[in-house]
């Protein structure tokens, strides 16, 4: 008898890819922080119009919404060892370090970090610029500083406005981590790969991670809707 | 006191404010009249400088700042004797009513949060909102944002408190109760400027007006002469048409 695919395999399996998953979460929260921190620091410098820095953000941006993330991986993965290792015989500068001893996943975290921060720069950048005038004006009128404007009246506003978008891109960012396989970091779908290849039940197995992703993403989404309503309590419109 | 002397802004070649001086008691209320476009709003927004004023000298208490040469810390200290209310109330909208008024005490002048706390709910009640304390703006109605925002003026203890048209953008029926606070909070001794079309209601709370043309002062003085007998031909017609009883056409 033949059959279209061995079911029980799916199952079986399932539970040496879950233990990986920690992994694909772990580079997936990790680099939304890292990146976090990198596009408000880019969405400012453009807000504030900081003079030349600007422009290598600007240069920054542009560079990684041209290139793929794969590439992106590549370059940081074999590029940044290459790049101190230069710094080190040229210049004498940092030390010699030996970048064996740093996990391929701190590489993953680091590349995506990297590629969603010119992402969400933009994001916040038009959100920040989305608040209203007149509630910078009305800050600067009580004597508040620009940056305890920012802090307490514009930044609170700007991430509440991104928050569905910065959803989606966590969402993204869980599937598109499945690339970091390449770099030779096992996540769920690296182990996948590693025990498609052994059993020769790739079908199955390929299955087995899509739910593990499939049900990863549904419960993120509830999740994230759930925050969203929580932090919108001021936007509820006039009910009287 | 406030005394602005020979304040000029020009934005790029436009000169919007020609030599502005004026002097404003300490207590008293001053109208700002004058046809749109006149610089109205530029004149208040200089003084707390949300536009830098090109020349002149503005003088607030024992404050003085020479206006080409201010730095940081006189446009802070201006800004700090100085309050604003806006034509669009411009309330944080996210905080509620309470954390408006209170946000400049506990952030700028560093006051312990249960005193300023205490101190923004009694602002908060006078103009008829201890009640709303705890609403975000988005459901306060326009009447009720602009009381707001007058909490968090006088929050400050400013010297000059600035009115940019306060009601103008509220319907008809919540113009009432927002010149209600006004008048109340003038009738405490604040010293005021407002930029108002309620001509009406300028005669009855302003000790003394200016009338803006093209950025130049036309007439300014006692607010009972110039309302019934302005000396300038221009200030004339334009009391003339505002105070006209409002006719239909059709
Ligand atoms: N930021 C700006 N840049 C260039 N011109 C400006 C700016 N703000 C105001 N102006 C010009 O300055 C002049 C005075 O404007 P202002 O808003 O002070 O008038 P106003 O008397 O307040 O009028 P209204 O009664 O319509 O509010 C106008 O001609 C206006 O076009
Ligand atoms: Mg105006």
């Amino acid at each position: 008898m033949y059959e279209l695919l061995d079911v029980q395999a799916i199952f079986t399996n399932m539970p040496k890819i879950l233990s990986r998953l920690p992994v694909t979460l772990g580079v997936t929260f990790g680099a939304m922080l890292v990146s976090t921190a990198i596009g408000l620091t880019i969405a400012l410098i453009k807000v504030y119009k900081v003079p030349v820095i600007r422009h290598m953000a600007g240069f920054y941006v542009s560079f990684i919404r041209g290139t793929p993330l794969l590439v992106q991986l590549y370059l940081v993965y074999y590029g940044v060892p290459r790049f101190f290792d230069y710094l080190y015989r040229a210049h004498g500068w940092f030390g010699q370090i030996n970048f064996n001893l740093i996990p391929p996943v701190a590489f993953a975290v680091g590349a995506f970090a990297v590629n969603l921060g010119a992402y969400l720069s933009e994001t916040i950048r038009s959100a920040i610029e989305t608040v209203d005038r007149g509630q910078f004006e009305a800050g600067i009128s009580i004597g508040l500083t620009r940056g305890q404007l920012m802090r307490k009246v514009i930044l609170p506003q700007a991430l509440l406005g991104i928050l569905p978008n910065y959803g989606n891109t966590l969402i993204s960012t869980v599937k598109d981590t499945s690339l970091i396989f390449m770099i030779s970091v096992v996540d769920i779908m690296g182990q996948s790969q590693i025990i498609g290849a052994r059993t020769l039940k790739f079908f199955e197995v390929y299955i087995s991670v899509s739910i593990i992703y499939w049900l990863t993403c549904i419960l993120l989404a509830r999740i994230l809707s759930e925050l969203e309503k929580r932090a919108r309590v001021y936007e509820r419109k006039l009910v009287e | 006191m406030i005394r602005l002397s020979a304040l000029n802004k020009y934005f790029d070649q436009h000169h919007v404010l020609r030599d502005v001086s004026l002097e404003v008691e300490k207590g008293q209320v001053m109208a700002v009249l004058g046809p749109s476009g006149s610089g109205k709003s530029t004149l208040l927004r200089c003084v707390n400088f949300l536009e830098k004023p090109s020349s002149g000298r503005i003088e607030i208490g024992s404050l003085s700042v020479e206006v080409d040469k201010a730095d940081n810390k006189a446009v802070m200290a201006l800004r700090a004797a100085t309050a604003m209310v806006f034509q669009q109330y411009n309330l944080f909208k996210n905080m509620t009513a309470l954390q408006n008024v209170m946000v400049g005490l506990t952030t700028v002048k560093k006051m312990p949060t249960s005193e300023a706390k205490g101190k923004s709910l009694r602002l908060l009640e006078k103009v008829g909102l201890g009640d709303r304390m705890d609403y975000y703006p988005s459901r306060l109605s326009g009447g009720q944002q602009q009381r707001v925002s007058i909490a968090r003026a006088l929050a400050l203890n400013p010297e000059v408190i600035l009115f940019d048209e306060p009601t103008s953008s509220l319907d008809p029926e919540l113009v009432g109760e927002v010149l209600a606070a006004i008048k109340q909070v003038a009738k405490e001794g604040n010293t005021m400027i407002i930029v108002t079309h309620e001509l009406h209601f300028a005669r009855e709370v302003a000790d003394t007006v200016v009338f803006l043309d093209k950025g130049l002062i036309v007439e300014q003085g006692d607010a009972r002469q110039i309302f019934h007998e302005p000396k300038e031909e221009r200030t004339r017609r334009f009391l003339d048409r505002a105070l006209r009883p409002f006719v239909y056409q059709i």
